[in-house]
């Protein structure tokens, strides 16, 4: 598999703006202009701003949140979650606590205020790539978990081959890769569906006669 | 009556890049003495600074020239020597000038930028070079921002037509050892040469390359043809007779362009500056720059930057290339690009031009895909048996 696919273009996208009101967003606001994307602003009025991720299309929303505000208000729990959309944050007290909102917000850029407009555009393309890159990450990282909880199955069904056929467990393993590379699913799956088809026949009994 | 207007020019006459800057600091000296001669009633009067190539000479003019009061400067030629000075516009509130063509990627409220961005250079070259059936490129440039940049878009252009970069070489600027590339490009044979390489290096590359070729009887402008995008008139004539024709070069300006227009500037030219440099894209560039100035002045009716720059928005110049206007938004200027071939004589036959000014794209939001097109290797390969 090849690695997440660079955006360099972000025209088409709509970047929501989470800042307070007055402050002051022109520069930021121009610039957006200039690259292409449209602005919605959401100006909480004393609260700590609410925005749905789900009402957002993740392909081409952005979430621009002013880390001197209350936060979060979001999906993000902790620092672990990363947000459906990309979060670019904007930093005025440069405080550890201010900071640690940002991340828990799930920034994955952050841009300097007052906001300079030779900046916007390295700040828009670190923000959305690393966002993409954590976001294939966390997808791999599903993927192999799944496929971890399936192993059970898939010792479970060597070990049904070695009685059943008396294969050794190389060749057992090897009979069922090939099979479920013919019925064109993952192995893991395969051997689940093998083992709870049939229930286990009951082993032959093999006493070790240490008393005999 | 007259209103007198102090401006400065910062262009570097000597130095490394002396000849470019020469051609330039004369477009816009040319400009200057057609507006006092002319009817908009105003008067410029140029304060001149030559920071002789040196980045620290570009920071301590413009210091200079905005200590003395001046609020509108038209230079620079390198992106290096415009990144140093662009924060001390914006501190101060001046407007610079920027007169060339770059490689894009930027704007400000303190710069008003008359030369090509990448949508009007770059982006018809590689379409007329897929026009044409190229889909094989052998890249070579000049280990700098101006190749780099024009390369990933060649590169990312030809992805989506299915075809190949089939080396990317580069040269530290001055170079001019090309043997071993040349042989390369003569094994790998490309359908085309992409040339980012500048000054010395194009000059020295063009003529080996033409040499090696016609060592082994290639008709190197049919078989090997090279392009670039800051192939101008002056190079041209650097480069010298035995390898100076059969080059593709895109660029808004050609002095050849055949309008009534163009031959009054390029006779006017001649006739002020006879002993040259020859005018190229970045010369009408300067000319340009200085009549929009002249003009947002005059329709402003005071020298302060944002009455100058919304003013400059407003109004348009008939410049040698044609029409050209600001785009408000970016403040780059529409400009109507032009594919030239050079001829022997050092200037260049145009192929193709837009019908049309095209508007400036200078972050190519409109000319470029959304996501980096990455060139596909081929599946299946060909193993000898």
């Amino acid at each position: 598999m090849t690695g997440t696919r660079l955006i360099q273009n972000f025209s088409g996208m709509q970047a929501h703006l989470i800042v307070a009101p007055h402050t002051a967003t022109d520069t930021l606001v121009t610039t957006l202009l200039k690259l292409g994307l449209s602005v919605a602003s959401v100006r909480p009025t004393g609260e700590t701003p609410r925005l749905d991720p789900a009402g957002l299309e993740s392909e081409r929303a952005l979430v621009i949140v002013d880390g001197d505000l209350p936060l979060p208000g979001m999906a993000a729990s902790g620092v672990r979650d990363l947000p459906p959309v990309p979060v670019l944050g904007l930093v005025g007290v440069e405080a550890p606590s201010r900071l640690k909102g940002l991340l828990q917000f799930g920034a994955t850029g952050l841009l300097r205020k007052p906001i300079h407009g030779a900046s916007v555009y390295a700040a828009l393309y670190l923000t959305v790539n690393e966002h993409g890159r954590r976001r294939a990450l966390e997808e791999q990282l599903a993927r192999h978990e799944e496929r971890r909880r399936g192993r059970r199955h898939v010792v479970k069904a060597i070990l049904r081959l070695m009685q059943e056929r008396g294969l050794d467990d190389d060749a057992a393993f090897e009979l069922l890769r090939r099979d479920s590379m013919r019925a064109r699913v993952p192995l893991e799956q395969y051997c689940e569906a093998l083992v709870q088809a049939r229930p286990a026949v009951p082993a032959p009994a093999r006493r070790i006669a240490l008393s005999e | 009556m007259t209103e007198r207007h102090r401006i400065g020019v910062l262009f570097s006459t000597t130095g490394p890049y002396g000849l470019v800057g020469r051609a330039m600091q004369n477009g816009a000296v040319l400009a200057v003495e057609e507006v006092n001669a002319g009817s908009l009633g105003i008067a410029l009067e140029p304060e001149v600074v030559d920071p002789k190539g040196e980045i620290a000479g570009y920071a301590a003019g413009a210091d200079r020239l905005l200590d003395a009061g001046i609020r509108h400067v038209v230079g620079c030629y390198t992106s290096s020597s415009r990144k140093e000075i662009i924060p001390i516009f914006e501190k101060r509130d001046g407007l610079l000038w920027y007169p060339s063509h770059y490689e894009g990627f930027e704007t400000s409220e303190n710069v008003v930028y008359t030369g090509a961005s990448p949508n009007q250079h770059i982006v018809p070259l590689v379409q007329h070079l897929l026009a044409r059936g190229g889909r094989t490129a052998f890249c070579v440039g000049s280990n700098y921002i101006w190749a780099w940049e024009n390369n990933r878009i060649l590169r990312e252009a030809l992805a989506l037509a299915g075809g190949r970069v089939a080396a990317e070489r580069y040269f530290a600027v001055g170079e001019t050892e090309f043997g071993q590339v040349i042989d390369a490009i003569l094994t790998t044979r490309p359908d085309f040469v992409f040339n980012t390489l500048i000054g010395v290096s194009a000059y020295q590359f063009l003529r080996e390359l033409r040499r090696a070729c016609r060592a082994r009887g290639i008709d190197q402008p049919r078989a090997l043809p090279v392009a670039s995008c800051s192939l101008a008139e002056p190079e041209l004539e650097a480069i010298g007779p035995e390898a100076v024709d059969g080059h593709l070069s895109s660029s808004v300006y050609f002095s050849s362009i055949d309008t009534p227009r163009n031959r009054a500037f390029t006779a006017a030219y001649a006739a002020r500056f006879p002993d040259g440099p020859t005018p190229s894209a970045d010369t009408e560039s300067a000319y340009i720059a200085v009549h929009l100035l002249a003009r947002a002045l005059a329709r402003a009716g005071t020298g302060e930057v944002a009455a100058v720059r919304r003013a400059a928005c407003e109004v348009a110049v008939e410049a040698p290339q044609g029409p050209v206007r600001l785009d408000e938004t970016t403040l780059h200027a529409a400009l109507t690009p032009r594919i030239g071939l050079s001829t022997a004589s050092a200037r260049f036959t145009i192929l193709a031009e837009a019908p049309a000014p095209v508007a400036p794209d200078p972050y190519l939001v409109r000319s470029a895909p959304r996501i980096v097109p990455v060139l596909r290797r081929p599946r299946l390969r060909v193993v000898p048996s």
